[in-house]
């Protein structure tokens, strides 16, 4: 996890297109300036990134369920339960589904396990939209290699 | 059994939070009933989930940003539910 570069998915450990559900992982790191102030003396994972990273499992999980043929985009958070902290240190285990594949938008199901035990959940919904140019393209293809999306994924 | 019409409006008036009695065959979605673009993604899904179809609405919006169509056509809730009855019947005859 790349706080700074709002990277917060490490490793992509299962993608499976046909059942359009995803797992990944995410650790979180043990420093960072953002626990400087959330919280001196009691550093916590905030519950805008956890929901965010839930985001980025569901985005990846839409990228492959759409061939990269669409970015999704976050346009709502229906529902955000945070059921126990994340710590420094912490892996995240991120499973993700699409709950719906509408035209033009999509809604995912996602949870946050650590050592097995749920932290968050969410249900959002996204837009899709056809990558704006093609340096976003690139870059999020390179992305997509940085987290291990499978290659066969990527290219339509 | 209800019509197309009263599932839509029971869907926008409880998705929406807008009064029932104020919704009618001839309100225009976005322009008497206030629904936003992003609102209007929750309707959309019930009305997938409900009548077991996909509202194509990229293609909506494509030909009214093409001028080939006006919103009329597809957000006045008796245009609205037409296009859903055609879908649902083109449903039915593909199965």
């Amino acid at each position: 996890m790349q706080l700074e570069y709002f990277h917060m998915i490490d490793r992509i450990v299962d993608l499976n297109v046909g059942e359009k559900k995803i797992v990944v992982e995410a650790l979180v790191p043990k420093e960072s300036t953002i626990f400087e102030g959330h919280f001196p003396g009691y550093p916590l994972m905030p519950g805008v990134l956890l929901i965010e990273s839930m985001a980025q499992a569901s985005g990846f999980l839409l990228l492959g369920v759409l061939k990269f043929e669409r970015m999704p985009i976050l346009a709502a958070v229906k529902e955000a339960k945070v059921r126990g902290s994340v710590f420094p240190g912490d892996l995240m285990t991120l499973e993700a589904s699409v709950a719906h594949e509408g035209s033009g938008y999509a809604m995912t199901e996602a949870k946050i396990r650590v050592g097995g035990k749920l932290r968050a959940n969410s249900s959002l919904t996204f837009t899709l939209i056809p990558f704006p140019n093609a340096d976003m393209r690139g870059y999020m293809t390179k992305v997509a290699e940085r987290v291990g999306f499978p290659q066969q994924a990527v290219s339509p | 059994m209800s019509t197309t019409f009263d599932q839509v409006a029971t869907i926008i008036a409880e998705t929406c939070d807008i009064p029932r009695d104020t919704i009618t065959p001839d309100s225009h979605a976005i322009d008497d009933l206030g629904i936003d673009s992003l609102d209007f993604l929750d309707i959309a899904f019930a009305i997938d989930k409900q009548f077991g179809i996909k509202l194509p609405l990229e293609k909506w919006t494509q030909e009214v940003n093409d001028g080939k169509a006006t919103t009329e056509q597809y957000f006045v809730l008796k245009n609205l539910c037409a296009r859903i009855d055609e879908l649902v019947a083109a449903k039915g005859a593909s199965a």
